[in-house]
């Protein structure tokens, strides 16, 4: 049997295809139906209702509940950005022996074995009253009482998020700019250039890319996420996703769907954006 | 002024702090959780240590933690059978996919773009649409369905990133050769392709595994009955505060450590193989 | 049936014991390769190949040679069935051919980074198309060796292709695409990749092996060079199109155009009488004589290549002049840059250029 290249791309593609229209496209399109739909406590009736959308675009609790998220995005992506820059510089440029590097990144990677779960109860004997943070600024007499900020609060938050995606700016960056030509580097060397000026003419545009992917991470994970922001500031915070997830456990799927399709066009913005800086596809075959 | 070629610049020895910073900031709540693993049997989540001991192990092991423990051993079970499900499936998959996006076709966009949207979208989003989708079609959520698909929703989109990394660096020229040569398209992909990208698929097995292993945003409305490995342990979050939780901790970093040095073995093995095959 | 005929080495008939062992015998037929109004359109504005027509005499090393862009290597690759042909016949062996799958045709490719299967030992490469073929191990195994020693590789044949330097995978390539038994080797840009030095000895080494196969190669260059001294049938192509395909005395000495003119290298394009005339540079010298033709211009600039030396000129109406002399001859007159001088040849060696000039000037 004699098959046309076009036709055997299809049907090579159809399982991936299957896949992510019956599981995503599809779920996509219901859960917009859902949020215009009726319900009670224990089920949804097919009747249009709007509430569950004037409730989510009109209401102070959904722009509080943005704003939140939006500072912890601002923090985390300033942070995570900045960190992730200069360790990518220092692994790519300072770093001469690329066992070195390999090594560094690995390293970096680790401790990312340990599932997420773990991860958030391991600041307890850190962060919490009695760890190791408050007991050494209390030995060293820098406070009397224990600070109680350290944990189950916004700080908790953010620092977990800093924790958990540093790497995920890290890799892009060091990607992008692994690909620089170092003579690239040496030429602007014999044309005068500083170090800084090197790396604000050069590294900087060149790493884009890698910037905008890293970035791409952060977003998504910050706005999706409902579970470290609850763990972390200890219930106290709401957060968009956190909201989803709250109702969904209360069977109110109309709102839910409501406020996650919100949600999604926000993220899906975000990421159109940042896709104007980078071609995914041409970053990945060269 | 005297510049020497071997001298570091002051900018070295700053990013060579913040490295070490971030690498201390990454391993010390880590470090924390695999000693308190040993606490004694009568110390609690914080330091001191009382004593040391593999008493915590052992509470897990024997699933004697009274109140609140759950069910670890059969979560981990029910978390490895997703997983191999997934990771197999993942691979067949985006292997496939891969080799299609080698020619352009109508709708190349449109399944990129769905992969992107199924990696950036929230996992809640995406787990709440599959299950409430199951809901009204009347259809029961189950582990083997809804929850394969969940999660490949998760694993594809990266299994797809890595084939377009494996298939860019693939001359077609050894393609064209192996025609030339007279083989045709099963033997072209048995012979000569997948031989060739094989780490990277090995790599997909990889990153499948560890995704779905660690995934619960999607999973945790379509797995039905029992519940998977990260679920099992956000519950003990809240039921219990002993240092079980840190037993579990050091217990599945070992199991991942075990599995990925095993990966990234075979590869080398492999890689090296390749590079240094003796003289006849 | 053509395929089984070429699949099937065993069938070949006895070759008389004082050829080359693995000489090909061939039936009747006048040409080995034969390009009939062949077209390929990428698109309806873009011809990569403009309707070229060309005939290979039996067991001739070609050199398809032209500027990047001119349509050299889809020309190659069309013939070998990796590209789709548009318009146009294909013959090999008098066959038609153009539509068949790459194994089919007759023809193997030799690739311009050689393609070699980077998990397969070079023994295990050579034998790769009888493997597909289900030839059974130690056949195949030792039908490669064969060819390993065809190409003086038999002692790496354990090694993988990145233990081999750059001239060593070229041999196993080319021993490769050798055991495939074509009419036709195609080659592209084989010798780019190389050093100079291993270039030359190369060079010399693809022609010895066409000779003992007594097959056909097409050897894609851009080196005028290498096409000089390879070539029985040597084509020059420019944009789409073939400007002239003859054997590379009759090219060099008679081009038939200035484009072929000035891209061979070492001919002076003038325009003379309304004429355009290209004369050797070697056949040019400084200063006057009776019964010369010259131009006057300035010196711009002279390099000393040993043997001779290569004296620019910048003549009347701002053309680039060139006269290679002998070195003796040179330090006779000693030209400084920047004197005023002429540029002078005997009346016979001018060769008057065709039509295709003038467009090319016009340009």
């Amino acid at each position: 049997m004699k098959i046309s290249p076009r036709a055997a791309s299809w049907l090579q593609v159809a399982p991936m295809a299957t896949v992510f229209v019956t599981m995503v496209l599809v779920p996509l399109c219901i859960i917009f139906a859902v949020s215009f739909l009726d319900y009670d406590f224990a089920r949804v009736f097919p009747e249009i209702y709007l509430a569950s959308w004037s409730d989510a675009l009109g209401s102070r609790l959904t722009l509080d509940l943005y704003l939140t998220v939006g500072r912890f995005l601002i923090i985390t992506w300033v942070i995570t950005a900045f960190v992730g820059f200069w360790l990518a510089y220092f692994l790519v440029f300072h770093v001469r022996s690329s066992a070195i590097r390999l090594t560094l990144l690995a390293a970096a990677a680790i401790p990312f074995w340990t599932p997420g779960p773990i991860r958030m109860v391991s600041w307890v004997p850190l962060l919490g009253r009695e760890g190791l943070v408050n007991k050494a600024l209390m030995s060293l007499g820098v406070i009397d009482t224990p600070l109680t900020w350290l944990l189950y609060s916004d700080f908790a938050v953010v620092l977990a998020y800093i924790n958990l995606l540093t790497l995920a700016m890290l890799g892009p960056i060091t990607h992008s700019m692994a690909k620089i030509p170092r003579s690239l580097i040496q030429a602007a060397q014999d044309q005068g250039a500083s170090e800084w000026q090197i790396i604000r003419e050069i590294i900087v545009p060149l790493a884009k890319p890698g910037i905008a992917i890293g970035t791409i991470f952060i977003v998504t994970a910050v706005l999706g996420d409902f579970f470290i922001v609850k763990i972390m500031s200890g219930g106290q915070t709401n957060t968009p996703a956190n909201a989803i997830a709250t109702e969904l456990a209360a069977f109110q799927y109309p709102p839910a769907a409501a406020k996650s399709v919100m949600l999604l066009v926000i993220v899906v913005a975000l990421v159109a954006l940042l896709l104007r800086f980078v071609d995914i596809r041409k970053e990945l075959r060269d | 002024m005297a510049h020497q070629a071997n001298q570091r610049p002051l900018s070295f020895y700053l990013l060579s702090s913040l490295m070490a910073a971030l690498l201390v900031f990454l391993y010390a709540p880590m470090v924390c959780v695999y000693i308190l693993s040993f606490q004694g049997p009568d110390g609690g989540m914080s330091f001191p240590m009382v004593g040391w001991s593999t008493h915590w192990f052992e509470v897990l092991f024997r699933g004697t933690g009274g109140q609140g423990m759950g069910d670890v051993p059969g979560s981990f079970r029910r978390s490895m059978r997703l997983a191999a499900f997934v990771s197999v499936l993942s691979m067949v998959i985006a292997v496939s996919a891969g080799m299609a996006y080698r020619r352009s076709f109508p709708g190349a966009n449109f399944v990129f773009y769905s992969a992107i949207t199924s990696m950036v979208l929230p996992g809640i989003f995406v787990g709440f649409g599959i299950a409430l989708t199951f809901n009204l079609l009347g259809w029961q959520i189950n582990w083997f369905s809804s929850g394969i698909g969940a999660q490949l929703t998760w694993s594809l989109p990266f299994g797809l990133l890595i084939m377009f990394i494996v298939l860019g660096r693939f001359n077609p020229a050894y393609e064209e050769a192996a025609t030339d040569l007279g083989a045709n398209a099963s033997q072209r992909f048995r012979m000569v392709i997948l031989p060739i990208i094989l780490p990277g698929v090995i790599g997909i097995f990889v990153s499948s595994i560890t995704s779905s292993y660690e995934e619960s945003a999607r999973t945790q409305l379509n797995v039905g009955l029992g519940n998977t490995m990260p679920m099992e342990v956000t519950g003990l979050l809240t039921g219990s505060s002993t240092p079980v939780l840190f037993a579990i901790g050091t217990m599945t970093t070992l199991v991942m450590f075990v599995f990925i040095l095993g990966a990234v073995a075979l590869m080398g093995s492999m890689a090296r193989r390749r590079a240094a095959r003796p003289d006849s | 049936m053509q395929l089984k005929k070429r699949d099937a080495p065993e069938m070949t008939p006895e070759i008389p014991s004082d050829e080359p062992r693995l000489r090909q015998v061939t039936k009747g037929h006048r040409f080995d390769v034969e390009l009939v109004a062949l077209t390929k359109a990428y698109n309806a504005k873009t011809l990569a190949v403009d309707a070229i027509s060309l005939r290979i005499p039996r067991a001739s090393y070609c050199c398809l040679l032209g500027p990047s862009g001119c349509g050299k290597t889809t020309t190659l690759r069309m013939l070998a069935g990796h590209e789709t042909v548009t318009d146009g016949a294909i013959r090999i062996h008098d066959e038609e051919i153009t539509h068949r799958a790459p194994i089919d045709r007759g023809t193997s490719m030799m690739f311009q980074d050689y393609a070699l299967f980077p998990h397969l030992t070079a023994l295990e490469n050579v034998a790769f198309s009888l493997k597909v073929r289900q030839v059974p191990r130690k056949e195949r195994e030792a039908q490669a060796r064969e060819y390993l020693e065809l190409v003086q590789m038999d002692h790496l044949a354990n090694r993988l292709p990145n233990q081999l330097s750059g001239g060593q995978q070229q041999r196993v390539a080319l021993a490769r695409s050798l055991i495939t038994r074509p009419k036709v080797l195609l080659l592209d840009e084989p010798l780019s990749a190389l050093d100079p030095f291993l270039r030359t000895r190369m060079r010399a080494e693809l022609k010895r092996i066409q000779k003992e196969l007594g097959i056909t190669f097409v050897h894609v260059t851009h080196s005028q060079e290498e096409a000089l001294a390879l070539s029985d049938v040597m084509v020059v192509m420019n944009d789409a199109k073939i400007m002239q395909a003859a054997p590379a005395r009759e090219i060099f000495e008679t081009p038939a155009n200035a484009f072929v003119a000035r891209f061979i290298g070492g001919h002076n394009v003038i325009g003379r009488d309304g004429k355009t005339i290209s004369v050797r540079a070697d056949r040019c010298r400084i200063g006057t004589g009776p019964g010369l033709n010259s131009i006057a211009g300035e010196v711009t600039m002279v390099e000393y290549h040993g043997p001779f030396v290569q004296v620019s000129v910048c003549g009347e109406g701002n053309t680039d002049l060139t006269a290679m002399m002998s070195d003796a001859a040179y330090f006779e007159e000693s030209p400084r840059i920047g004197s005023k001088v002429a540029l002078s040849w005997e009346p016979a060696v001018e060769h008057v250029l065709g039509p295709e000039a003038v467009a090319f000037l016009a340009k």
